[in-house]
């Protein structure tokens, strides 16, 4: 456990001394990404209610955990198997857990500053009070983190040039078509049903419940949902990372 | 220290990378592993250090199963990929440091050691430069150096000087001599030879995923021809035992067997002073035996 520990801990260093440059220009991209949605998306509505405001105001943060964690953290690994980095680690005497989490430390670090401006823009813009829950922080968590271990699951197991094509299909079918800024039932009844099978929509129903505590209460399904896809993720990544020709 | 018996690995589309391979390397040896592009070495290194798995034969590693222990493996083995090293955004003295803690050591001493090899290797004016804006050269010293701050018990390098100048590619043959004398087991490959020749106290030379020969390099080159250069500007009539002959300028180059060496004196003195006599060396040996199609089965070369 020890040598975990101080495998992990060293990894994070050498993993935070490598995409230090990048922090900067992931904070942007987030920037750009919660107020194209708050601000951008308003105009394609002739009148924001409370409803769609609730839903843009708590779908900015989603889509900046899915940009991070299924976009930039897997085209990073990517850019990484190219580079060598994934082959270089293979070789080093740490615990293949140990680099998994170090990565995805380094990716749920990364994509916390964008996370809380992409809320603060939402609440300014639509003069809206947040009733943030004390499931709040542990449900983004989660979030991030399956986003963080289906995209490294994707950069692990495909080729990098399929990795980067994904992950462009990824952007558009979270950003256009799936039930993040707006309810499901807008959408088509085959186009609902693959929903509930993809994390996409458990991902913004978790984040919007916890943002905004509604009378209803929080469900538990997303949550349960997005464990079984995050430990899908996990498997699939581990499986790679592992394997020996 | 690393036992190989009988290894072989065949690939899933049918590669037959390594073929019944058997070698050893002790503890204070360097051993130089030899052979054409795809002969089989990285596979076998691969294996050892447990990121390929063999499908049959045996690796003993310090008495233990390197495959069934991976993990283990890779704490007790140092070893320097043919692929660069990451280190993009890291600079060579992290990059060095921080692979040196990985691999168990203190922080202080991690950074004395550092420092010494920065300086063994004439690369301290790069120490603090970012990977991406390193020569290929300066890259592959740092990885090699990365391989070697907190050296295991077995040292296994993939080409590590490529692309490196001959002045640090000198300094580097110092380190690994330095890592034997140590007590460490040393596997090198390399192609090249000719420099590798002055670190390497034995040879195994790779073909088509076999033992093609293995011994000291001295052994290797006894027994075989030998190379008679005469400064000569006209061609003699060439005796019977001369075997093959070249000329480059006014230098004729005959290569004769050994045992003709006495009469290739003889030979070479009837017409000028200006001559010599020369064993051939690794480079020749490996060229010779990479060039024989029966080199598989050259078994006379295999202890």
């Amino acid at each position: 456990m020890r040598h975990w520990f101080r495998s992990y801990l060293l990894l994070l260093r050498w993993s935070a001394i490598r995409l230090r440059y990048l922090l900067p220009l992931v904070l942007i991209i987030q920037i750009f990404l919660s107020v194209g949605i708050v601000i951008g998306f308003a105009f394609l509505l002739p009148q924001v209610d409370p409803a769609t405001a609730r839903y843009l105001s708590t779908g900015a943060p989603t889509l900046g955990l899915i940009t991070i964690g299924m976009v930039m953290a897997p085209q990073l690994v990517a850019t990484a198997k190219t580079e060598g980095t994934f082959a270089y680690n293979q070789t080093l005497p740490v615990p293949r857990t140990a680099v998994l989490g170090a990565d995805v430390t380094v990716w749920l670090v990364v994509g916390a500053p964008g996370l809380i401006l992409g809320l603060l823009v939402a609440a300014l813009r639509f003069d809206f009070t947040l009733r943030v829950g004390w499931a709040a922080a542990p449900a983004m968590l989660l979030v991030a983190l399956t986003a963080t271990t289906i995209g490294f699951a994707i950069a692990y197991a495909a080729t990098p040039p399929v990795t980067n094509l994904v992950t462009q299909l990824i952007v558009f079918i979270a950003l256009m078509f799936s039930p993040i800024n707006f309810p499901a039932d807008r959408l088509p009844g085959w186009l609902q049903a693959i929903h509930r099978v993809l994390p996409f929509e458990y991902m913004a129903d978790a984040v919007r419940d916890t943002l905004t505590s509604p009378p209803h209460g929080i469900a538990a399904r997303p949550f349960l949902v997005l464990a079984a896809w995050c430990a899908a993720g996990l498997a699939v990544t581990l499986r790679v990372m592992t394997r020996r020709d | 220290m690393l036992h190989i018996d009988n290894l072989t690995k065949v690939y899933r589309r049918g590669v037959r990378a390594n073929d019944g391979i058997t070698l050893e390397a002790a503890a204070g040896e360097v051993l130089g592993l030899l052979g054409h592009n795809g002969a089989g070495k990285t596979t076998l290194l691969g294996q050892v250090v447990g990121l390929v798995r063999p499908t049959g034969g045996r690796i003993t590693l310090l008495g233990r199963d390197p495959v069934a222990e991976p993990a283990w493996a890779r704490s007790v083995c140092s070893f320097q990929p043919q692929a660069q090293a990451p280190l993009t955004g890291v600079t060579t003295r992290q990059a060095i440091e921080i692979v040196g803690r990985i691999r168990g050591g203190g922080h202080r001493a991690v950074r004395r050691r550092t420092a010494e090899l920065l300086t063994a290797l004439d690369i301290e004016e790069w120490a603090d430069r970012p990977g991406e804006r390193l020569s290929g050269g300066v890259r592959r010293l740092t990885a090699f150096c990365m391989a070697i701050v907190e050296p295991g018990g077995l040292v296994m390098l993939d080409e590590p000087t490529n692309d490196v100048d001959p002045v640090r590619r000198r300094l580097l043959w110092e380190q690994v001599r330095s890592l034997a004398a140590d007590g460490r087991a040393v596997v090198l490959v390399t192609h090249n030879i000719a420099e590798a020749e002055r670190a390497i106290d034995r040879v195994v030379v790779l073909a088509g995923g076999r033992v093609a020969a293995s011994g000291t390099p001295a052994t290797l080159a006894a027994g075989r021809e030998m190379s008679l250069e005469l400064t000569l500007p006209a061609d003699p009539p060439l005796p019977a035992w001369a075997l093959r002959t070249g000329r480059k300028g006014d230098r004729l180059t005959v290569t004769v067997a050994g045992e003709d060496a006495h009469r290739a004196v003889a030979w070479a003195q009837s017409l000028t002073a200006r001559f010599s006599l020369n064993p051939v060396s690794l480079e020749d040996v490996y060229l010779a035996l990479s060039d024989d199609p029966e080199v598989d089965r050259d078994a006379a070369l295999v202890p």
